[in-house]
């Protein structure tokens, strides 16, 4: 087995059950060259509606991602698994990685938007939340359902394209987790998140101070991760790695090369730098990343109509981050990132022959859809999940960024432990 | 080795291939002309004339991030939200603020000032009513705004500009051209003979609905002004949103009956589609338009007012 199988796991370990014969997978990446070019016509038409050239680039941008998360397995709930449970650093530190290449560039970009950070305005739309127990209430709840289905609600977008059989009841009980959402929204805005401080960082300690205090928060976090990891070996005398292939090691040739592309999984490091990368470059064009923004908006413009959501939801809408205001149309940026980064998992698991569908057992589906609510309910209410409020918002500098990852992280920390201890007593 | 000079013909062709590229490329390829008379600069002009040290461009838009992104070169960025209103009262931006943002914008007198801005230029239209109260000579609005510079193509960037700070004072407060609920309510009562130009929807003036979807902001009464007549602020704009021709301004307003002989008040719902009227109304026609800024969001709040509301709708029901 290749170390592809490594992020595989939680939820999502049947799915590393892999058939042995792989000859059925050999249309794969037939597959994924035809979806590749179905996309074509799909640009060209969004290049004839309003504002064509910025969904062209949201779909772009949504292709990237999907395929960065899929070979790179970038999953929030294995990397801390990995790193929590498997003494294995690796996830953890991509993501401190792509935490800080995005730290760094949305610094750059808006610097330029926002040239004195003190004078007391906000950066236009960025993901800058209220910080208050509410919060992180919706934190601890999402870490939960991370725990629950096996996975963070990007992940399980792009596990949709392996063939995940939890996934989809995880969407489906993310939509779920929406609609309680909106039920608890104004009782909780009125008991705390209206007068809650909405923090941005540069705003208090200027660009260079920000940057200086959360780049150095996360070099410690990776040094401390780092020296636990090399005391653990120390302790237990494991010989960690994977074999490796030499051909993928050192390719020879450039066709060696390309197939190492489709095979396994990239390097963590990768992954977390393309991240940061990709998060950077989607706010020079639009709106911050997000991937619930479409479940949101969907959810409330269905219940809104059925009258089973609060006609008004205050100050919602007036809050920076993953917006479930029901658009007008289908076709808003958001959306285009979600279709291309499911596009762009599909192509990527096709063209590695990873697509391996099974039939859901009713574990599956429960542990799905109760996870599903879990973390529905976190992001509506954290306005944003690891993507949005996470990734988009501590790269910006806001405060509600990592209050939300740091509740997150604590639940799968108390998780593991009980897993842990739960294992032991059996 | 010897130092050689290069041959004429090579200085010939060098030459000439400097100034074909220097006369090809855009940046060049216009040379500055004279400020046009009137209210309006045209797209071509305007990307002519960007380098000038006398010209300060400056968006009004009312979408957060879109000057960000991108915007024309030079630009300043005048948020309608945060700079052209009170942040405390309903009100516009008071005299001291004004002055402030005009300085650190290196606004002086002698600047000739562009605004131009989103939403077919409703906001910086907005923004050129605000100016003309504070007195501020030379602004023009871009015939087009935005929506016109992109669809042309035009160079847009997202650096933000950095310019030597001014010392701006406002002069004489223009408050005549700034309509108040008193003002409205007198032209009901006809003192003054005074014509009101409700600029909303049809729907809207009929009282059929409150605002346009997905407004948040209402009145609780629906209808129009007593005496309003109703002309859409898209009437007076061609498909690529510039401004129709004065004469056929003309013929639009005076086919409701208003030809500049008597004082005019427009109106919409918060005051910034009405100021796209009141531009063509004042500054293209020359008539004496006062914007009421309250407009249907004061007026039809407002306890013990008449209202014209010929869809019957008493609040919200029939």
């Amino acid at each position: 087995m290749t170390d592809s199988s490594l992020g595989l796991g939680g939820a999502g370990a049947a799915a590393g059950q892999r058939p042995a014969g792989a000859i059925s997978a050999y249309w794969q990446p037939v597959a994924a060259a035809v979806l590749l070019l179905a996309l074509w016509p799909l640009q060209q038409a969004l290049l004839q509606r309003d504002g064509g050239r910025t969904l062209v680039f949201a779909l772009a941008i949504g292709l990237a991602l999907g395929v960065v998360l899929q070979r790179s397995r970038f999953c929030f709930y294995c990397h801390a698994r990995d790193w929590l449970q498997r003494d294995d650093p690796r996830g953890i530190l991509a993501i401190i990685l792509a935490l800080a290449v995005g730290l760094v560039g949305m610094t750059v970009v808006q610097s330029s938007w926002l040239p004195n950070p003190q004078a007391g305005q906000l950066p236009p739309d960025m993901h800058i939340g209220p910080v208050s127990w509410v919060l992180v209430l919706a934190g601890l709840a999402f870490g939960a359902g991370m725990l629950v289905s096996g996975s963070c609600i990007s992940a399980h977008w792009y596990r949709l394209a392996e063939g995940s059989a939890a996934s989809p009841f995880a969407l489906l009980g993310t939509a779920l987790g929406f609609a309680l959402g909106f039920q608890t929204w104004n009782p909780l805005y009125s008991l705390a998140v209206a007068d809650a401080p909405v923090v941005w960082l540069p705003q208090h300690l200027g660009y260079g101070g920000a940057l200086l205090l959360q780049l150095g928060v996360l070099a410690a976090w990776a040094a401390w991760v780092w020296q636990r990891h090399v005391q653990q070996r120390q302790r237990s005398l494991q010989v960690p790695a994977a074999p490796i292939d030499p051909e993928r090691a050192a390719p020879r040739s450039l066709p060696a090369l390309w197939r190492s592309l489709w095979q396994g999984r990239w390097n963590y490091a990768l992954g977390g730098l393309l991240v940061g990368l990709i998060c950077t470059a989607a706010i020079v064009r639009m709106r911050p990343l997000g991937v619930t923004a479409l479940i949101g908006s969907q959810v409330r413009g269905a219940l809104q109509g059925q009258g089973w959501v609060p006609e008004r939801l205050n100050g919602l809408d007036g809050f920076a981050g993953c917006a479930t205001l029901p658009a007008a149309t289908w076709a808003t940026p958001n959306a285009l990132v979600l279709l291309g980064l499911l596009a762009g998992a599909f192509i990527a698991a096709f063209a590695s022959r990873q697509f391996r569908p099974r039939l859901p057992t009713g574990c599956d589906a429960g542990r799905g859809l109760l996870g599903g609510v879990l973390l529905g309910w976190g992001a509506m209410t954290g306005i944003g999940c690891t993507v949005g409020t996470l990734l988009s918002g501590g790269m910006a500098g806001a405060l509600s960024g990592w209050v939300f990852g740091a509740a997150m992280l604590l639940v799968l920390w108390l998780g593991f432990r009980w897993q842990t201890w739960w294992g032991s007593r059996a | 080795m010897t130092i050689r000079t290069a041959a004429p013909w090579r200085v010939l062709i060098a030459g000439t291939i400097a100034a074909t590229v220097w006369g090809a490329s855009p940046a060049f390829a216009n040379t500055p002309q004279a400020v046009p008379a009137g209210a309006l600069v045209s797209t071509e002009w305007l990307a002519a004339n960007l380098q000038r040290p006398d010209l300060r461009v400056i968006e009004v838009s009312v979408n957060p991030g879109l000057y960000e992104r991108a915007h024309i070169p030079g630009a300043v960025n005048f948020s309608w939200h945060n700079d052209l209103n009170d942040k405390v009262r309903r009100d516009i931006v008071s005299k001291e603020a004004f002055e402030q943002l005009l300085s650190k914008g290196g606004v002086s007198d002698k600047t000739t000032v562009v605004l131009y801005g989103d939403t077919n230029n409703w906001f910086a239209a907005w923004g050129a009513w605000v100016f003309d109260v504070y007195g501020v000579k030379n602004v023009k609005l871009l015939d087009g705004g935005r929506k016109k510079w992109e669809a042309e193509n035009r160079t847009l960037n997202n650096r933000s500009p950095d310019y030597a700070a001014t010392t701006y004072r406002v002069g004489q407060v223009n408050t005549d051209l700034r309509a108040r609920l008193g003002d409205a309510l007198a032209a009901v009562e006809g003192k003054g003979a005074t014509q009101l130009v409700d600029i909303r929807s049809a729907d809207e003036y009929q009282g059929k609905v409150f605002a346009p979807a997905g407004v948040p902001e209402l009145a609780v009464r629906a209808g129009h002004i007593p005496g309003a007549v109703n002309v859409p602020w898209g009437k007076a704009v061609n498909e690529d949103g510039t401004f129709k021709s004065r004469a056929d301004l003309q013929k639009l307003y005076a086919d409701v009956g208003i030809d500049g002989s008597k004082p005019i008040i427009t109106y919409c719902r918060i005051g910034e589609r009405s100021s796209h009227t009141w531009f063509a109304l004042s500054k293209i026609l020359g008539y004496q338009v006062k914007n009421y800024d309250g407009s249907w969001t004061e007026y039809g709040n407002s306890v013990g007012v008449p209202i014209n509301n010929p869809a019957g709708t008493i609040w919200a029901a029939k």
